[in-house]
């Protein structure tokens, strides 16, 4: 594999490029114009740093925080305070701690130190409210915003209460606001192409997918949102520097709405989208602050005062771009990802590995004592679905689970992979009880597992959704993409290597389940009818493809499937379930031939079409 | 003693107030999922009519404010929101942010953007006597309200046909689709009924408060939203109790909070939610099923 990267070089240079150029071009039509327009211009190459910020949290992880401009004001304060003069902070807030009342800090030192002091509070603010739900987050975030308004515009004697401050220095150029815009790009970009931004990604695409290959959903969105808080930080410090005041309502609701306008507009999935988004949005919205100011359009006609003209123009530009243009103007995509751009930046070939990179270190079988679950019950709201089920999966070996519909064979591989946990029973991997653990934990422990739907990450290429795979259990960035080289060759997608994930036919879909699936390097692999769809010379294709897997990686492959011939040409063992209870194990011909499980299949069969 | 029941009793009503915005926001995020941030501009409008209105009978006055909210719920929902009605939870979050926005600042140029006092009727701004307590009617007024639209939604949900519809709707949107439930018409119906919850919070918030602004409705949302989360998702039950517990909350600590603590209060009572999220982040009635969709 000759690339580091998941995507060409050429491409990942536009991608960067476009945006930087984006910013000069913006600083330097800034400084060509007036002193006022500079400062225009410099206002909003303040809020890009912001709205970059949120591009890192919301654009990644598909959740949108309200409380990133809580950030922003928590960073505008900081640097403020820490950069008037003594004599003004002491008489607007008499009560701040002497150490920071008495700092005349650097405008540099002193964006660091804000970036600093917030990043720390998002991380302790963050940990809870990360916990909660997806659902919840916007809200719980919301609340943050509204506490920290709270808190600055009524402690008085330390933020300067709700009339805020004035005299603070204005050192913010256009040319800092460009460089610090410049850096953020950078940052947004960095992360967004890290083995951390990959898994966030794949959270916001399918959460119980990503899950599946070992991806803590919490861990990964503290990471992102404190990254973002502190350049929401850096922005706001940048803006108080800019304008000289500061009051707890700059960076309040109306600011949300404003900066997460400009993230959507231009859409939030891309950094991209980030920058075309603000420039953009400020562009309208100077135009319809010129207009609610009285200004006549075109000498034509002359409109009165107006205010709120340009907040109600700025709801309207929202509400369209999402019934119209969901995705944003970038199309949630880098500038390296764009069109004729992309087609003639991406190679459409991946290098398929050499075998000496293909080969993978057996599993010393000694310490492989196998999968096995002990006498697992459970039952939902009084139904009993599992009933003391035992089940044990050797390495290198393929069981069968079959059983007519509602069995309980998905609810048994759920208790195994732990998206459910048993009433009763115990769970051993290789030894260990590991009754109980979650899904993440239990991947990144070697249990891979693919569900009846695709699951596709769809906002990926095929190529990062399977190489996310290996980040998700701890893999580097450059061995996860040589690990999904390999996966990619073996499953014969790799022609596909750069086209999105979401717009490949149904069979190469559920084939990528599979290889997101492999590339965590699981022992054992739970497999939740995968030739499901799939029409016969596929299945055969996908016989061969686990057939190699069990060879060269020597993991047990545990295959729930209602196709008998994928089941007879690929196990060596096969267990039937009905009802809950196990009624039959052995080899394919012995439950062939077995009474019990004719009568399983027939006898529920008829009795369904009885009841029907 | 009397000091305790009378501050229950404020505790009781601020809770009751904070139960009809709160389920003003399930109902919507029931029928179609989605957290609605303008459930705030519908509670403002409304109270915009009795500032329009002032000169009229008061009656008069707040059946204009009703028919505002439910008229302009019905607009949202047809003009912003079923076009989102397929999108994501975030997606539909922010169209709602979107028309809280545009409706915002319709008033802000419209009317203007500072604060204007609207005068109670004398009736709810006097007390009456309850053995020892003094009883503020307006908190009468409210807890009667609160009681009349929870039994009068029971009813609806539980006793009639489009309530089993709404609930079928909840339950299974695609299937109770398929099954001849219209869902444009649940859908239409579910807004009417918040936007009439919604109308008469604002009528309550501006007879209590005796003014009306632009972003009056910030603060309820939140309320709303953050009830809805504590109670657990989509179930009324849970926005009652949530918001029972946040208004007590608020009213409690605004009696009994140290004085240099009060002008806080709002910063502790969002803060507690959070709390109670970290211990069960399914809510207080919510179950942990339906986490793992597999």
């Amino acid at each position: 594999m000759s690339g580091r990267g998941l995507r060409s070089p050429a491409s990942a240079a536009a991608s960067l490029l476009v945006p930087l150029a984006l910013v000069a071009l913006t600083a330097a039509l800034g400084a060509s114009g007036t002193a006022a327009f500079a400062d225009t211009v410099t206002l909003i190459l303040c809020n890009l740093v912001v709205v970059l910020g949120l591009q890192v949290f919301i654009g990644n992880s598909g959740v949108y925080s309200f409380g990133q401009l809580g950030f922003a004001a928590g960073g505008a304060y900081v640097a403020a305070l820490l950069t008037m003069p003594a004599i003004f902070t002491v008489l607007q807030t008499p009560e701040l701690p002497k150490l920071i009342a008495d700092a005349e800090l650097s405008p540099l030192l002193s964006t660091l130190l804000a970036a600093g002091a917030t990043g720390l509070l998002a991380a302790v603010v963050g940990w809870p409210l990360m916990r909660t739900s997806t659902l919840a987050i916007p809200i719980s975030t919301f609340a943050f915003l509204i506490v920290v308004y709270n808190v600055l515009a009524n402690w008085d004697k330390v933020t300067g209460g709700s009339s805020g401050l004035v005299s603070i220095p204005t050192t913010t150029g256009i040319g800092s606001a460009a460089l610090w815009s410049g850096v953020a790009v950078v940052v947004a970009l960095a992360f967004k192409r890290s083995a951390s931004g990959y898994r966030l990604q794949a959270t916001r695409e399918d959460e119980v997918a990503a899950r599946s290959i070992g991806i803590g959903l919490m861990r990964e969105r503290l990471l992102a949102f404190t990254i973002s808080a502190m350049l929401c930080a850096v922005g706001g410090a940048l803006a108080v520097h800019q304008s000289g005041t500061l009051s707890p309502k700059t960076f309040y609701f109306a600011a949300s709405v404003t900066t997460i306008t400009m993230l959507v507009v231009g859409g939030a999935r891309s950094v991209l989208g980030a920058v075309v988004g603000t420039l953009a949005v400020a562009t309208v919205n100077e135009l319809l602050r010129n207009l609610e100011e009285g200004a006549s359009v075109l000498g034509l006609f002359s409109i009165g005062e107006t205010p709120g003209l340009a907040a109600i123009g700025l709801g309207l530009i929202l509400l369209v771009t999402m019934v119209v243009l969901p995705d944003g103007l970038s199309g949630g995509r880098e500038a390296g990802e764009i069109g004729a751009l992309r087609r003639r930046l991406h190679p459409g070939l991946l290098p398929s590995p050499s075998a000496a990179e293909r080969a993978q270190p057996l599993p010393d079988p000694g310490s492989a004592a196998g999968l096995r679950a002990e006498g697992i019950s459970l039952a939902f709201s009084g139904l009993r679905v599992l009933k003391g089920l035992e089940l044990e999966l050797a390495p290198g070996e393929a069981l069968g689970l079959i059983g007519p519909n509602g069995a309980g064979k998905t609810t048994l591989v759920n208790v195994l992979s732990g998206f459910q946990s048993p009433d009763s029973g115990n769970v051993l991997l290789d030894g260990a009880a590991v009754t109980g653990w979650s899904p993440e934990r239990l991947a990144r422990a070697g249990l891979g597992r693919t569900f009846q739907a695709a699951l596709p990450f769809a906002g990926l290429t095929v190529v990062e959704s399977i190489a996310v795979g290996a980040m998700g259990v701890g893999v580097g960035r450059r061995r996860a993409v040589e690990i999904a080289a390999d996966v990619l060759g073996r499953l014969r997608l790799g022609d596909q290597a750069q086209s999105p994930a979401g717009l490949q036919p149904p069979g190469n879909q559920r084939l990528l389940g599979i290889a997101r699936a492999l590339a965590t390097g699981p022992r054992y692999l739970l497999l939740d009818e995968p030739a499901a769809g799939l029409d016969d010379e596929e299945c055969g294709e996908l016989v061969a493809i686990l057939r190699g897997v069990i060879e060269d990686f020597g993991c047990g492959v545990l295959l729930i499937e209602h196709d008998m011939n994928v089941v007879m040409d690929l196990c060596s063992r096969v267990q039937v379930l009905d009802d809950g209870e196990t009624v039959a194990v052995g080899t394919p011909q012995e439950v062939q031939a077995d009474p019990a499980v004719v009568e399983a299949y027939l006898g529920t069969s008829y009795a369904a079409g009885a009841h029907a | 003693m009397t000091d305790l029941a009378q501050s229950l009793i404020d505790a009781l009503a601020l809770g009751g107030l904070y139960a009809l915005i709160a389920v003003g926001v399930t109902l919507i995020y029931t029928v179609m999922g989605m957290m609605n941030f303008a459930q705030g501009e519908f509670i403002m409008l409304p109270a915009y009519a009795l500032y329009v209105l002032a000169g009229l009978p008061f009656a008069v006055a707040v059946g204009a404010a009703l028919a505002t909210g439910i008229a302009i719920a019905m607009l949202a929902e047809r003009v912003a929101f079923r076009p989102v009605r397929d999108a994501d939870l975030s997606a539909q979050l922010v169209t709602s942010l979107a028309v809280a926005t545009i409706l915002q600042n319709v008033v802000s140029a419209s009317v203007d953007a500072r604060a204007q006092s609207v005068a109670a009727p004398a009736l709810v701004s006097e007390s009456s006597q309850i053995g020892s307590l003094s009883v503020p009617n307006l908190e009468i007024l409210t807890l009667a309200l609160t009681l009349a639209v929870l039994f009068g939604l029971g009813w609806l949900l539980y006793r009639t046909r489009i309530g089993l519809e709404m609930r079928a709707a909840a339950e299974n949107f695609e299937m109770a689709r398929l099954l001849g439930v219209r869902a444009n018409r649940v859908i239409a119906i579910a807004f009417a009924i918040s936007g009439a919850l919604a109308a008469m919070v604002g009528v309550l918030i501006v007879m209590q408060t005796g003014q009306v602004s632009p972003t009056m409705g910030l603060t309820p949302v939140l309320v709303g939203f953050i009830a809805v989360v504590i109670g657990g998702f989509g179930r009324i039950s849970g926005a009652v109790v949530g918001g029972l517990v946040l208004g007590a909350l608020s009213s409690l600590l605004g009696t009994y909070l140290p004085d240099g603590l009060v002008p806080f209060r709002d910063a502790i009572v969002f803060s507690l939610p959070v709390a109670i999220l970290i211990v069960r982040p399914q809510g207080l009635l919510g179950s942990a099923a339906g986490e793992a969709r597999v």
